[in-house]
């Protein structure tokens, strides 16, 4: 997986690795947005450039294995990333591929991703990564999730 | 909400915050999404299945290659078996795709004989043509995944041979370092 420095075009490879406890003293709200400490309790996952450990975007998910569903709950990436002046391109389409990846690795063909936008952004959602909506809920099946995963998981 | 989240919720750059805001709303979304999400899969063609299929198959060996615990489960007849049941619905016409008998493939499926080189070449072979349409795809992978296995295995019986070889081993020569 990869990102672009928005300045440049220059691709840095990324991987995508679960919070360590230590990470969240660096997890300011001030650059992360939200107070990451409230969700130490579930699944956290980091993206950095391979062999950096500057933390670029997060992302916390709930499985929900009765439902073959991840639920993504909080996505940010960091404040230096945001907007048209981002560093980097790609950082939270990394994010969504990566709990992807988990669904379809445990749920295969009835794997799901779903997360819960407000409507106002809704549509992006929609548009750039082709989800369904049901109700306020988006979500990501087959086939859709896999174009995703393909689209965003080369080395 | 904090201005903070504001900006979040109204940018989609920044990222998204969508935690349920209690049970009740959880499992109504829950109940609806299944309803819309099971009326898609009654039309989901059999290609798309096989497609996600196998796209499972690759990130569970891609995973099992990368998990540094060493255990004695048999990896490669397995993945080998979920490979061929994702394609076929017999798998004797998988046997006679890549030219072995049935009984050959039963009894490498069933860890009752080893694979031989041909027969993982064969795999390799047969597997570069699905696997293209999944993105990258290494056909390498059939044998790092054999390999490995046996490394786990032997790794992980270290208490059957380690005591019997080490009292056959000298250092004659001992680097001091």
């Amino acid at each position: 997986m990869t990102i672009i420095e928005a300045s440049t075009g220059e691709i840095y490879p990324v991987e995508v690795l679960l919070v360590e406890n230590e990470d969240y003293k660096s997890l300011t709200k001030s650059r992360y947005f939200f107070n990451w400490k409230l969700e130490n309790k579930w699944e956290v996952y980091k993206l950095v450039i391979k062999g950096k450990r500057d933390i670029l975007g997060l992302v916390s998910i709930e499985r929900i294995p009765s439902e073959w569903r991840i639920h993504i709950r909080v996505l940010t990436v960091s404040i230096e990333n945001k907007g048209k002046t981002k560093l980097f391109k790609n950082i939270t389409g990394n994010l969504i591929t990566h709990v992807a990846k988990i669904a379809v690795s445990e749920f295969g063909q009835l794997a799901c991703i779903s997360l819960r936008p407000k409507s106002s952004i809704a549509q992006h959602y929609i548009d750039k990564y082709k989800m369904n909506i049901t109700g306020m809920t988006l979500s990501l099946e087959v086939p859709e999730i896999i174009n995703l995963i393909n689209q965003y998981d080369h080395e | 909400m904090s201005k903070k989240q504001d900006i979040i919720e109204v940018d989609p750059e920044f990222g998204v915050y969508s935690k349920y805001k209690s049970t009740k709303e959880k499992k109504q979304d829950a109940v609806a999404l299944m309803q819309e999400r099971l009326a898609r899969m009654k039309h989901l063609p059999r290609e798309q299945v096989i497609r996600a299929k196998l796209l499972q198959l690759k990130l569970q060996m891609e995973k099992y290659l990368k998990d540094p615990f060493f255990n004695n489960q048999k990896h490669f007849t397995h993945f080998v078996e979920t490979y061929v049941d994702a394609i076929y619905s017999k798998r004797n016409d998988f046997a006679n795709d890549i030219n072995v008998t049935p009984v050959f493939l039963s009894k490498v499926i069933n860890s009752h004989i080893e694979p031989t080189e041909e027969f993982i070449l064969k795999l390799m072979i047969h597997s570069e043509k699905n696997f293209k349409k999944l993105g990258e795809f290494h056909n390498k992978i059939w044998y790092q995944i054999y390999f490995h296995e046996k490394l786990c295995k032997t790794m992980s019986n270290q208490n059957n041979w380690r005591p019997k070889i080490e009292k056959q081993v000298k250092h004659s020569e001992m680097i001091d370092i």
